[in-house]
């Protein structure tokens, strides 16, 4: 019984920080422009395709496809930011840009259905059968244990980005205060593009580790993504520590409800506890003074 | 017809002239489009219309983004058939109660979301749509799951005295029923829009705080409009279920409610003729795509992402630019020849 709990908390672990690395691209978003992003799904799927085609098409090393499915992330998120956001930016509008990015969200998928197909890829990693055996019969898989590695490192150097460097002090500013960080010298423009590539960048990385443990179709992002926006709406938008923590927690609800309960319904239990924070504490996990949506 | 009113010139006889024009271009289509293919589309727009000028009720009137409305159209889908397969109850009467379902489903979500605007709410409507799939999905029992309920009947005949029996396992009946039924949701809610209420939401949409300085209880009216709107789709999911015959849940994933919402916006969210040519366009559009095999659901996306970038107010706001051009070139040359 503890084997298995303790498993399932590493499965749960394992998928929470893909969760995280996804829903931290959209928070980061969020807070400097208060917008969202739904095309963030199709750069997860196109990151998770890059890292393949890269392996398999290229015969490239699975560790450096992380990188490439990086840099795919970042170029598109700096695409999506010049080509939705920061025209539309001058409207005003506070839903328009999210409407525009479902249709490139649309065109995205259909495109990809186009070129790949609907028939799920078999993204095997070569780390993926390679197994460590740790304590109490629990094992963990090379795969799983790059996941972690990864995206613990990734958000460590992310945090630090943001507590200790200029620029991460200038993109917190301007996520307060646009207009005053503006007159500071900060120019907004460049920090909401930085932000567009590195939340997307983010996102593309995630992909290239979710693709061996997801079932590769255009479509594999749209799952990802409604249980991201889920976190950081139960993490509080905008906020960093609060998308890391509900994104372990939905990880590790999610194992323990597929192992408990019937695997479908883990959905339903997601989006139960969306609700449920969304009536009882809109602000999120950890309150902030953000409350002009609510 | 006024150039500046756009859409809804003069308020009584060029409207009373275009609802007649709509009645008989209802009446005419099916004679036009003869083979089974054509006519199938056909219903479809009508089924489309239904839930595209529903969702812009939400979203164009009260300003609530509602990224939930398929579930709305699946509740009045299930609803209705699950009260006829398992409890015999009449087509009609299952109709009316699915409806009613859908319209206290989307009330309860509203009222649940009532301090949530923008993107909450957005997120929060996407979220109960994700639970409502999911639960088509897994309770097996009741809905058959994956699987999926088939050999649904069509909507009994209706049998006028003196007249012949009106079948609607005949595609063209088929049609009438559920474009009159369009044709008639369209009509209420014009009348709607246009009364006294009409303007309390578009105070609501405007700022709320303000409209209930005035002593607006904006909470309950965005409660009535989000039940409208889902009620409208509650019809379309009971009327979907009787044409197609068959459900299964995938018919109501949350992809469905952003091909709604691209209708909306493609035709012009804040009008209701809007949303019926888009609803019209996006039906009929990509099934002229067909020979490019799936690119022509890439056309919703590229649609939907244009309009936004460009004319924002859809359609309606294009032929409008364009009638404010011609105008211009005839004066233009008017003046040329008057020279």
């Amino acid at each position: 019984m503890l084997t298995v709990a303790l498993q399932q908390g590493i499965n749960g672990i394992v998928f929470g920080s893909l969760y995280v690395l996804v829903a931290l691209g959209l928070t980061l978003i969020y807070g400097v422009l208060v917008q969202i992003n739904f095309a963030h799904a199709d750069i997860v799927t196109i990151g998770a395709f890059a890292a393949y085609f890269f392996t398999f098409a290229f015969g490239g090393n699975y560790l450096v496809s992380i990188g490439i499915a990086l840099m795919v992330g970042g170029a598109l998120g700096w695409l999506v930011n010049a080509a939705i956001f920061a025209p539309l930016r001058e409207r005003g509008s506070e839903l328009l840009p999210l409407i525009a990015t479902i249709g490139v969200s649309i065109l995205l998928q259909n495109a990809m259905l186009l070129w790949f197909g609907p028939i799920p890829y078999a993204f095997d990693s070569p780390y993926s059968d390679k197994v460590i055996r740790l304590w109490g019969g629990t094992f963990i898989t090379w795969q799983n244990l790059i996941i972690i590695l990864v995206s613990t490192l990734t958000i460590a150097l992310l945090y630090a980005f943001m507590k200790f460097t200029m620029m991460g002090k200038a993109l917190r500013a301007v996520a307060q205060d646009r207009e005053t960080a503006g007159l500071m010298g900060i120019n907004p423009n460049q920090l909401i593009m930085l932000t567009f590539v590195i939340a997307s960048a983010l996102a593309g990385m995630g992909g290239a580790m979710l693709g061996p443990v997801l079932v590769l179709t255009p479509f594999a992002g749209t799952s990802v993504i409604v249980k991201a926006f889920a976190i950081v709406i139960i993490g509080g938008f905008g906020n960093v520590e609060g998308t890391i923590i509900a994104g372990l927690t939905v990880g590790l609800i999610e194992s323990f409800a597929t192992q408990l309960v019937n695997p479908g319904l883990t959905d339903i239990v997601v989006f139960t506890l969306l609700l449920l924070m969304l009536a009882l504490r809109p602000t999120g996990l950890i309150a902030e003074k953000r409350e002009e949506n609510v | 017809m006024s150039s500046e009113g756009g859409l809804h010139p003069d308020p009584s006889g060029g409207r009373r002239w275009w609802l007649f024009v709509a009645v008989v271009a209802v009446a005419v289509l099916p004679f036009v489009f003869q083979d089974s293919y054509w006519r199938t589309n056909l219903i479809v727009c009508a089924i489309n219309v239904m839930l595209a000028i529903g969702l812009d009720f939400i979203l164009g009137y009260a300003g609530q983004l509602n990224l939930g409305h398929s579930a709305f159209y699946g509740i009045g889908a299930y609803a209705s058939t699950l009260l006829i397969i398992n409890l015999g109850v009449p087509f009609w009467i299952a109709f009316v109660v699915g409806m009613v379902l859908s319209g206290i489903a989307g009330m309860a979500l509203s009222l649940f979301a009532v301090r949530l605007r923008g993107h909450y709410l957005a997120i929060a409507s996407l979220g109960f749509a994700v639970i409502v799939h999911q639960v088509l999905l897994n309770w097996i029992s009741l809905t058959q799951g994956p699987l999926g309920i088939y050999a649904i009947k069509p909507p009994p005949d209706i049998a006028l005295p003196g007249l012949p029996s009106i079948s609607f396992s005949n595609s063209a009946n088929m049609f009438y029923l559920i474009a009159g039924f369009a044709l008639l949701f369209y009509f209420l809610l014009d009348q709607l829009v246009r009364s006294p209420i009409g303007e309390t939401l578009a105070a609501i949409r405007e700022d709320e705080v303000s409209a209930s300085s005035f002593g607006i209880n904006c909470t309950a009216w965005k409660v009535f409009a989000f039940g409208i709107g889902s009620a409208l789709a509650g019809a379309a999911g009971a009327f979907y279920a009787s044409f197609v015959g068959t459900l299964v849940p995938d018919a109501f994933i949350i992809t469905e409610s952003f091909t709604i919402l691209a209708m909306v916006i493609v035709g012009g969210m804040g009008t209701l003729i809007g949303p019926v040519w888009g609803a019209i366009l996006l039906t009929v559009l990509p099934e002229l795509l067909r020979g490019f095999g799936d690119l022509r659901l890439v056309v919703y996306g590229a649609a939907l992402t244009l309009v936004v970038l460009f004319v924002p107010g859809g359609l309606v706001q294009a032929v409008r630019i364009a009638r404010a051009r011609l105008g211009r070139l005839r004066g233009a040359s008017d003046a040329g020849a008057h020279q």
